[in-house]
């Protein structure tokens, strides 16, 4: 009924960076809540994952925030800016505030837990939860705040965050416990209970990621046109295949079945396998949900 | 028609932009570019054109676009750093001393009006010209306009044109239904203009 004579390009708001910044607190988020399953919370047959949760889990968010770095145009401006003109309805801020704190409590908490200080290991554990969540959380809300986009703009949009920060991180963990076992043991022996365990709860947390994505998406295609085109768009259009196939299909649906079926589960190989899947499908959904939301134009 | 939230006792700047008039020659694009130093490939305002129709029987439709100087900017609340704000006068603006380039403006105007500056690495908009408005002077965009399509004044004064053609023509404004309240009506404005978009462009196709 029509076509552009004329119009123009529209400058792509957040690239690649940032997805792999959401990736990052991600993985972090998700290794840190692993360690304080024993630290924080009792649970003693984590233990063994406690140290290298930790360590993962600062290294990993002290890598993230170069990412954003490099995204803004002006790096030590914005941190300054940010502290010093803050705007309390910016859920931004709230992330510079996050960004700075989470680190610092992972570090305190990591330094007792090496120096085997039960008592205040606890303490920043504890602390260190919902700050885990939050930092993780909000960068969900970043984006459903981004009101334009109807991609974004869903109140699920941080629980969807923090399921997938989950899902990646267990798979990370689970990769990175075989590494240690295998490779850096005298004994050479995988901790095979604690493995499988951590599968069972990545399995589970992967049906809740799913039924997510699911309940998203029902209410995308029935609800207004914009909505309705970037619905189409992932499903059926030009981003169908990194998000049908690459993020659900091979990220989530297979590692699922894997990791829930006994059999599967029990065979390292493709325990492994399914922790790499899962692992490089975050990663498409971190992109896919970047560029997704930004890929229909608005006027 | 809904009113601005900020009321002052001074001018509200606001625009209406009378589409019968327009004959989408672009002159306000170049005047902006020339105006205030938009860097190549970018636009503070724009004509979008539309051909619609079979022939014999077709039409083209346009609809000069900018920021909309909301009442109720989006781009204000989400900026983290205070760098969108709002003047007494109703226009928005960035303040490139606090601008940190985070963009995060961009994905949230509905409009898609802002941009980043290539060279400055900070987020940049159409400001009403303010400093031609300070001097007395029009937007470069109304100065140039041939046919007179876009008429610039004071929405809080009950004797200016945009007032008078806001309350006496059928106006409308774009994307009402954002709650960002844009201070910017179009008078004939034909929905296709909005309904048909670009092409979706990837990162990758670059």
């Amino acid at each position: 009924m029509g076509q552009i004579v004329y119009d123009v390009h529209y400058q792509t708001t957040l690239a690649f960076l940032i997805s792999f910044y959401f990736y990052c607190t991600g993985l972090s988020a998700g290794s840190f809540m692993i360690s304080t399953l024993s630290y924080g919370f009792g649970f003693e047959q984590f233990k063994p994952a406690g140290k290298i949760g930790v360590v993962a889990a600062v290294l990993l968010l002290l890598l993230a925030p170069q990412f954003l770095l490099m995204q803004v145009g002006w790096p030590i401006k914005s941190v300054w800016n940010h502290f010093v003109y803050l705007n309390p309805v910016s859920s931004m801020t709230y992330g510079a505030f996050l960004l700075c704190l989470y680190p610092l409590n992972s570090i305190v908490y990591g330094i007792f837990m090496f120096q085997g200080n039960k008592k205040w290991t606890k303490f920043f554990g504890t602390i260190g939860i919902p700050l885990a969540l939050s930092v993780h959380g909000y960068t969900g809300w970043i984006l459903a705040l981004g009101v334009a986009r109807d991609y974004w703009n869903t109140a699920l949009m941080p629980t969807v965050f923090l399921f997938s920060a989950m899902v990646s991180g267990i798979s990370m963990m689970i990769l990175l416990i075989m590494i240690r076992d295998y490779f850096f043991t005298a004994s050479r022996e995988i901790n095979l209970p604690l493995i499988r365990t951590l599968a069972k709860i990545l399995g589970w947390l992967l049906a809740v990621d799913l039924f997510l994505v699911f309940s998203d998406y029902t209410v995308l295609l029935y609800s207004k046109l914009e909505a309705q085109e970037v619905a189409h768009f992932m499903l059926f259009g030009r981003m169908s295949f990194l998000f049908v196939v690459m993020e659900n299909l091979v990220g989530k649906v297979i590692p699922m079945i894997i990791v829930l079926t006994p059999r599967l589960r029990e065979n390292n190989t493709i325990l492994v396998l399914a922790a790499i899947m899962n692992m490089i499908g975050i990663l498409i959904m971190r992109v896919v949900t970047v560029y997704g939301g930004q890929a229909i134009p608005l006027m | 028609m809904s009113t601005t939230k900020h009321q002052t006792d001074g001018p509200r700047w606001g625009m209406v932009i009378d589409i019968d008039r327009c004959i989408g020659c672009h002159t306000c694009e170049i005047a902006c570019k020339y105006q205030n130093d938009v860097p190549l490939g970018l636009w503070r305002t724009w004509v979008k054109e539309i051909e619609k129709g079979r022939y014999p029987h077709v039409v083209r439709a346009f609809r000069p676009t900018l920021c909309n100087h909301c009442a109720d900017p989006v781009c204000v609340k989400v900026c983290p750093v205070k760098a969108s704000y709002q003047r007494e006068d109703g226009i928005v603006m960035v303040d490139p001393h606090r601008c940190v380039g985070c963009r995060y403006c961009m994905a949230a105007c509905p409009y898609e009006v802002r941009y980043v500056h290539p060279q400055k690495g900070m987020v940049d908009k159409c400001d009403f010209c303010y400093h031609r408005i300070e001097e007395g002077l029009l937007p470069a965009c109304v100065e140039a306009c041939p046919t007179g399509a876009r008429i610039f004044g004071d929405l809080n004064d009950p004797e200016s044109e945009v007032t008078r053609l806001r309350e006496t023509r059928s106006v409308q404004a774009l994307k009402v239904d954002m709650g960002t309240d844009p201070q910017v009506y179009y008078i004939g404005l034909d929905q296709a203009t909005m309904e048909i978009k670009r092409e979706v462009e990837l990162v990758w196709d670059k």
